[in-house]
């Protein structure tokens, strides 16, 4: 098995002195290639900082994090960056669609950073789009679209790069449960086509979903669960 | 490819926001149409005095006695001998009092000969200057300026009538235009012949003008005749001349200077707006790069490089500011060209100062769009993704 995110004796720490905060303490955990897992927690319990590493925005104060077989704290911007492009697919709780950008170049948009041509980059966009039967909204803007719809373009530019990993905070939070639940529908089935799905949640029914469930409290791992809750 | 990249991505975006876009040039457009009319301005109005004072001979040299028997005719048939000299014009003056039906003054009168018509070019307010064919013997014609008209109570419809020279009748056959012209106020103009009948005795000469071949050798000219005119009048090392030669480089440096200074202020309120211009530019990128910096922090998020984030604004301010520029351009050279018109000068693109005004629109894009694009493309990712 493939392992796609590796973190060794983790601690990241904010600010100094007596006011220093330990959002992560001493965190060890394995992911593996096609896993669904959940990361948990009280509000402050570190999740974001946690997922800010994984998604290599942030690297560890102390300890090691090997993301795609990569050691963060040996990367300059630029090759962290590039890891980011290539490795992970980002879904965010308020979608962050591209403003001014049509559905279409919201998606195709990782792939142009990436150098891949106009032409190329859109039909494989629209691929994508089609699949998550979002193809008749390729022409809208993320302001003409309803939530649910946005997070659709979101997850299709998560996956348009085939990353190794797609990373989601919170996904469902800015949803209704309905919609919510459809969102969900959809990692599990791109799960089941194997990608490897990480998403942080306060909602234990959506956590209940994924496969493995990580929960943190003050920076520590205190339960990592496998199989169905 | 970094470049084609980037360039779609803002020609993208400057499409996608045409009115902040359009908002964004107006500050240029404003500034390099005022930097471009202005400057038309001063250059249109200074090529007007120029003009108007090549009219009056910068390549003319003016030799004046100093008493009213130091130079004569044969000093002029001398004279006409040197090189670099074109034309040599003869006049001779005399007081005398003028009178018409109405009025009569004591004037200065100036015999001319009908060279003086070429060298001078006076300006004709009504009527015609003296004609060269009956400048014989006894044509008692004559040419009055406006002011002396004026003195004389005479007007327009006064050409063909007769006035007094001392006891002699007169006709005139016109008036000058004294509004254009050095030293014409008040002075009468008669055929050289009649003046040597009535008002002055030969051989003696007023005034000899000469014009040279071009304006650059008046200095040389006036060297050499200096030298000519000593030697024939016997004036030895150390005494004064008994003449005195003038030319026009006096005039053209006064005029000089003031072209200088009318450049100089209009070039000065031309950059106060461009800086106006450029400060509102650089609001408008400020506010602009600050409410994309959670944008920024997305593109950072899926994979843009500093390079990429720095470089697609590099080519936002560039595009904008160059548009803008082009734009300030077309219309500063409609309202210099209006401007032209109504001064009466002639229009004239400049390509220096179009190319100037193009260079510094896009230096003040690019140094106000770059600069806190660049800084917003160093933010943490993750910062620049917490930002509301
Ligand atoms: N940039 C930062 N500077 C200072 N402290 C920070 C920073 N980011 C996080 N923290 C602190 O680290 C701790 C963990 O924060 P984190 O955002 O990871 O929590 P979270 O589990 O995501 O909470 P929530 O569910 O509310 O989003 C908190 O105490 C927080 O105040
Ligand atoms: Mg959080």
């Amino acid at each position: 098995m493939t392992v796609v995110v590796e973190m060794s004796n983790v601690t990241k720490t904010f600010g100094e002195g007596t006011s220093i905060v330990r959002a992560l303490d001493g965190v060890d955990i394995r992911i593996q290639k096609g896993e669904f897992v959940a990361i948990v927690g009280a509000s402050g319990s570190g999740k974001s900082t946690m997922m800010n590493l994984i998604g290599c925005l942030d690297k560890p104060t102390t300890g090691l994090v090997k993301v795609a077989g990569e050691d963060l704290s040996k990367l300059n911007d630029k090759k962290l960056t590039s890891l980011r492009n290539y490795a992970i697919g980002f879904v965010f709780q308020s979608f962050f669609l591209l403003p001014k950008t049509d559905a279409l170049d919201n998606v195709a948009t990782p792939l142009f950073y990436r150098g891949v041509p106009a032409r190329e980059a859109r039909k494989k966009a629209m691929e994508i789009l089609t699949k998550l039967g979002m193809a008749d909204r390729h022409t809208h803007q993320s302001t003409e679209l309803s939530g649910g719809q946005q997070q659709r373009v979101a997850i299709a530019r998560a996956l348009v790069t085939e990353p190794s990993l797609i990373l989601a905070d919170e996904p469902t939070g800015a949803l209704d449960s309905n919609t919510g639940k459809q969102v969900m529908d959809l990692f599990e089935s791109l799960n089941k086509e194997g990608k490897t799905i990480v998403l942080i949640t306060h909602d234990l029914d959506v956590a209940k979903r994924a496969k493995r469930r990580i929960t943190l409290r003050d920076g520590k791992v205190i339960n990592d669960e496998s199989g169905a809750a | 490819m970094n470049i084609l990249i980037a360039a779609r991505l803002a020609f993208a975006r400057i499409l996608a926001t045409k009115t902040r876009s359009g908002l964004t040039m107006l500050g240029i457009i404003i500034g390099v149409m005022s930097l471009i009319a202005l400057v038309s301005v001063a250059q249109g109005a200074t090529s007007g005095i120029q003009d108007q004072f090549k009219g009056l001979g910068a390549r003319n040299l003016t030799i004046t006695g100093t008493t009213p028997q130091s130079i004569t005719i044969e000093d002029a048939q001398a004279i006409a001998q040197e090189p670099g000299i074109e034309i040599v014009s003869e006049t001779v003056s005399g007081r005398v009092t003028l009178s018409s039906n109405q009025a009569s003054t004591i004037s200065q009168i100036v015999g001319v000969d009908p060279d003086y018509k070429t060298v001078v070019d006076p300006d004709i307010f009504v009527g015609s200057f003296l004609p060269d064919v009956i400048n014989a013997n006894d044509a008692r014609l004559i040419v009055l300026s406006t002011t002396l008209a004026e003195d004389l109570e005479l007007d327009a419809y006064s050409i063909g009538s007769s006035i007094a020279v001392g006891s002699t009748e007169f006709t005139i056959v016109g008036i000058l235009d004294d509004a254009d012209g050095f030293g014409t106020r008040g002075t009468a103009y008669i055929p050289m012949e009649t003046a040597f009948k009535y008002v002055a005795v030969p051989p003696y000469l007023s005034s000899i003008t000469v014009q040279t071949v071009n304006e650059k050798i008046v200095p040389e000219v006036t060297k050499n005749l200096t030298a000519l005119l000593k030697s024939r009048h016997n004036i030895t090392e150390g005494r004064e001349a008994d003449f005195v030669i003038t030319d026009a480089s006096q005039i053209l440096d006064a005029i000089g200077t003031v072209e200088q200074f009318l450049s100089l202020l209009l070039g000065g309120i031309a950059s106060i707006s461009l800086v106006v211009g450029g400060i509102g530019i650089m609001n408008i990128m400020l506010v602009s790069v600050r409410e994309r910096t959670r944008e920024i922090g997305i593109r950072r998020a899926i994979g843009a490089q500093q390079s990429q984030i720095l470089t697609q604004f590099l080519i936002e301010a560039i595009v904008l500011s160059l548009i803008g520029g082009i734009i300030g351009v077309i219309i500063g050279e409609i309202v210099a060209y209006f401007l032209a018109s109504l001064g009466e000068w002639n229009f004239a693109l400049s390509p220096t100062i179009i190319l100037a005004s193009l260079g510094f629109s896009m230096f003040i894009g690019v140094v106000f769009g770059v600069w806190p694009a660049r800084a917003a493309s160093k933010l943490k990712p993750v910062e620049a993704l917490r930002f509301e």
